[in-house]
């Protein structure tokens, strides 16, 4: 029967080609949901990415995914679930049960940028979750085409006040990079043009091209671009030197205090009871220090940080108040 | 010499037998998914990526492309059989492909498509072989400046591909430019045109959009007409025919070149090597008006464009370092997973791993032949499958495709709505394919012109000023003049009526 194979062909590739069916049947809360935090897990955990497939949230996700696996005997599912900012993400696993099988790989776009950025979000990034295990963070840099012949901050910042209308590029409207860029040039006392791309990739292809002058993005997947010499660091915005970067320096060493990092954690939906979330904080921790993991992590140039739950979920909260200036400085919120 | 020192380095490594067993698994896969609309290739790798945590790099890279390209082969074959394009490049295989079918040739356009896509793939192999380098050099040369020509002269292009009036394509195309700029604009973090609709933050679905517009709409349709069930196709006619595959020759050959060359560019590369492969086939064309009513040639240049696009689109990936649009992201994840920063360097200090990948492309291409000419037969037996029985099938899995992609129940009312105005255009006599075209190159557009003018600092003379922009936007108001030349018009009108 060649109609019944094209069904069989048909829902086999349904359910290869996607998470979905599989992640929606996570999704459900079964009535044993609200059971006890010490059976937990008793059936396959579900880890929301804000981002596409490919970028490091998502490479990130399914590293400490695999690693979980191994160590809780339940199967961890990536599902992505990109758009608006990322809380397209926060607010699906807002709604979930906060049963453990539902978590969010949380990060600035939902939890620090938006709330600034947008007019109206349709949650509370600190009341309605559960901050529950802080993994680390990678910085963003200023790179610039060698041809301008800068160093460093001091002749950047020279170059740019003799030519107010040097370029740089960010990977959106309200990415870490272009509220970096704007900081920069607030602190610096400097005009920039800001030429917002999709995501850093495009970017990095004008800038190849020679047609942008400089651009922000994070600091250790531009190390191959830095060592050939096709860019130029100028400088990172993170508290101290990164360890696949050494000899750029930091903007505060310069003289320019800014910190911005791009945070990566595990959340869940609030309500979570404490044995649960001491339960997952454990398990992800414990994934985090394993060399093997801490290693890939380290080489995709995340730098990890223990922290207790409640450290975590004061982190996020301040982190809003830091980011919160910064965002209405850069102009980037909806009007 | 190099080249071929290179790609037995590459063959070696590509015959070993983990990586002949994970090509053939990709490729496999990829056709089984690439058969039906909506979660397509990028969803898939995704989900095999952790998978790759216990590969061999060389190996997931293989199997992950064999995937891509794959689903690339798979994917003519829905647009074929009942007009359901499953992604946006094989929208432009629906245009003869499905009216081949209609007159009960599905067998040969499935055949020549298979065909077409297994010597574009062997041609841009050895093309990435080569010429891999010298190519991204090309595309380092396409700036902002350069794509908004670039999709300038796609959109006059597209006019060219209808069938009906002028300006009656001239609107579909702003009509769908206007769709395409639903969404969050650009360079600020306003939305546009959503009316408040979440769903419609980032815009609109364009498989959504497409699966209405070409697959419901011809649902409703057939519906429409009295279906006479279509008779058991004896087996030698499930092949080209002599003279068929001497029509497809030429287009075959030509696609792959403009597919290669096209495929290098970021974002609607591929796409526009589809349409501009049937727009030039068109043209070229002694009898213009056969296409879209079932022309061999409508089926081959596009098939061969879209596969030689899909293999080239890794030669940004793999000489920059640039990712060129969904997939390409994920290979890179997957290159990033095994420790390979993609960049320059993969081809110095990964010299087997990028070799081999080249190689089992065409190791894979080969596998796809002899994979697809024997199904041909069994996908045109599914064509006897009443109709009754056969169309809730089709809505059914293209609900769930469109659901899939972004798991919206929205999209799937957008299908649906993009399906009554098909319904309503067809009865007008609009044509779906420059309104799609308008949807995909008009925010590309808009974007690239942005950033154009920032970069040049609010001088528009920067579209003229460079050499490949300006060739670009002369080659379109030739085109243009050409095609609204009142002398011009009435030979058109002349032809038309002649149908």
């Amino acid at each position: 029967m060649p109609f019944s194979s094209l069904i069989r062909t048909a829902s086999r590739r349904a359910l290869l080609g996607s998470a979905l069916a599989l992640a929606a049947a996570v999704a459900l809360p079964s009535p044993g949901a609200f059971a006890q935090a010490s059976d937990w897990p008793q059936k396959p955990i579900r880890i929301v990415v804000t981002f596409p497939p490919g970028g490091t949230s998502d490479i990130v996700a399914r590293l400490i995914g695999q690693n979980l696996t191994e160590r809780l005997g339940q199967q961890v599912l990536v599902d992505n679930r990109p758009g608006a900012g990322g809380t397209v993400a926060a607010e699906l696993v807002r709604k979930e049960a906060p049963d453990g099988y539902t978590l969010i790989l949380a990060n600035n776009a939902p939890f620090t940028i938006a709330p600034t950025q947008f007019k109206k979000i349709p949650y509370d990034p600190v009341k309605d979750f559960t901050h529950i295990a802080y993994i680390g963070a990678s910085a963003p840099g200023l790179m610039v085409q060698p041809s301008l012949g800068v160093k460093d901050l001091n002749g950047f910042v020279a170059l740019a006040k003799a030519d107010p209308k040097l370029t740089y590029g960010s990977s959106g409207v309200g990415s870490i990079s272009h509220i970096l860029g704007e900081a920069v040039k607030k602190k610096a006392g400097i005009q920039m043009v800001h030429v917002p791309y999709k995501g850093s990739a495009p970017a990095i292809q004008d800038f190849k091209a020679g047609v942008l002058k400089s651009y922000y993005d994070l600091l250790a997947q531009n190390v191959p671009m830095i060592k050939s010499g096709e860019a130029v660091a100028i400088g990172v915005a993170a508290p101290e030197r990164i360890s696949q970067a050494p000899d750029v320096p930091t903007f505060r060493e310069q003289g320019l205090d800014i910190v911005l990092e791009n945070w990566l954690g595990v959340s869940g939906p609030a309500g979570m009871p404490p044995e649960l979330v001491a339960k997952i904080h454990d398990a992800v921790a414990a994934a985090v220090a394993t060399p093997a993991v801490k290693d890939k992590l380290s080489t995709w140039g995340i730098e990890t940080k223990p922290m207790t739950s409640a450290q975590y979920a004061a982190f996020v909260a301040d982190q809003i108040a830091v980011w919160r200036p910064l965002i209405i400085d850069a102009g980037a919120t909806e009007k | 010499m190099d080249l071929a020192q290179n790609i037995s380095l590459g063959l070696g490594v590509a015959a070993g037998f983990d990586n002949l067993l994970f090509c053939f698994l990709g490729v496999l896969l990829g056709t089984l998914i690439g058969v039906l609309p909506g979660i397509g290739a990028v969803a898939t790798m995704a989900m095999l990526l952790p998978l790759t945590f216990h590969l061999a790099p060389t190996t997931s890279l293989i199997m992950l492309a064999g995937i891509y390209y794959g689903a690339q082969y798979g994917g003519s074959t829905t647009a074929i059989l009942v007009n359901l394009p499953g992604e946006a490049n094989s929208v432009a295989t629906t245009l003869d492909g499905y009216a081949m079918a209609r007159r009960g040739r599905a067998g040969a356009a499935l055949a020549i498509a298979a065909i077409a896509s297994f010597f574009a793939g062997t041609v841009s192999t050895v093309l990435i072989a080569q010429f891999g380098p010298a190519m991204a050099a090309l595309a380092l040369k396409f700036g902002p400046v350069e794509y908004f020509s670039l999709m300038v002269l796609g959109l006059v292009c597209s006019m060219v591909l209808a069938t009906g009036a002028l300006h009656k394509a001239a609107v579909m195309i702003l009509f769908g430019i206007f769709l395409g700029l639903a969404g969050t604009d650009a360079n600020s973090p306003m939305p546009r045109l959503t009316f408040g609709i979440d769903a419609m933050a980032d815009g609109m679905s364009f498989v959504a959009i497409a699966v209405g517009l070409f697959g419901l709409t011809e649902i409703i349709l057939n519906l429409e007409r009295d279906l006479t069930r279509v008779a058991a196709i004896p087996l030698r006619d499930l092949f080209p025919t002599r003279a068929e595959l001497s029509e497809s020759a030429m287009p075959i050959v030509r696609g792959t070149f403009l597919g290669s060359i096209l495929g290098v560019l970021p974002g609607g590369g591929a796409l526009l090597a589809s349409f501009g492969a049937y727009a030039l086939e068109k043209k070229l064309s002694r009898t213009p008006d056969r296409f879209g009513k079932g022309a061999i040639a409508g089926v081959a240049a596009p098939e061969a464009a879209n596969n030689a696009g899909a293999q080239t689109s890794f030669i940004p990936l793999l000489t920059l370092g640039v990712p060129s649009n969904a997939i390409m992201a994920v290979m890179a994840g997957a290159m990033t997973i095994q420790g390979i920063i993609p960049g320059p360097q993969v081809m110095t200090e990964h010299a087997p791993l990028f070799w081999g990948m080249i190689a089992s492309m065409w190791i894979g291409n080969l596998m796809l032949l002899v994979l697809n000419l024997p199904l041909v037969g069994l996908w045109v037996k599914l064509l006897q499958v009443p109709y009754r029985l056969m169309f809730p099938a089709i809505l059914f899995f293209s609900a769930i495709g469109v659901y899939s992609i972004a798991n919206q129940a929205f999209d799937v009312y957008l299908a649906v709505g993009a399906g009554v105005l098909g319904y309503v255009m067809a009865k007008l006599g609009f044509e779906p394919t420059p309104l799609v075209l308008g949807f995909i190159l008009g925010p590309m557009m808009e974007e690239n012109f942005k950033r154009a003018m920032l970069l040049a600092g609010g001088d528009p003379a920067t579209f003229i000023d460079r050499p490949i922009s300006a060739g670009l936007l002369l080659v379109s108001a030739a085109l243009l003049a050409v095609m609204v030349l009142p002398s011009v018009k009435r030979t058109r009108a002349v032809a038309l009526r002649e149908e």
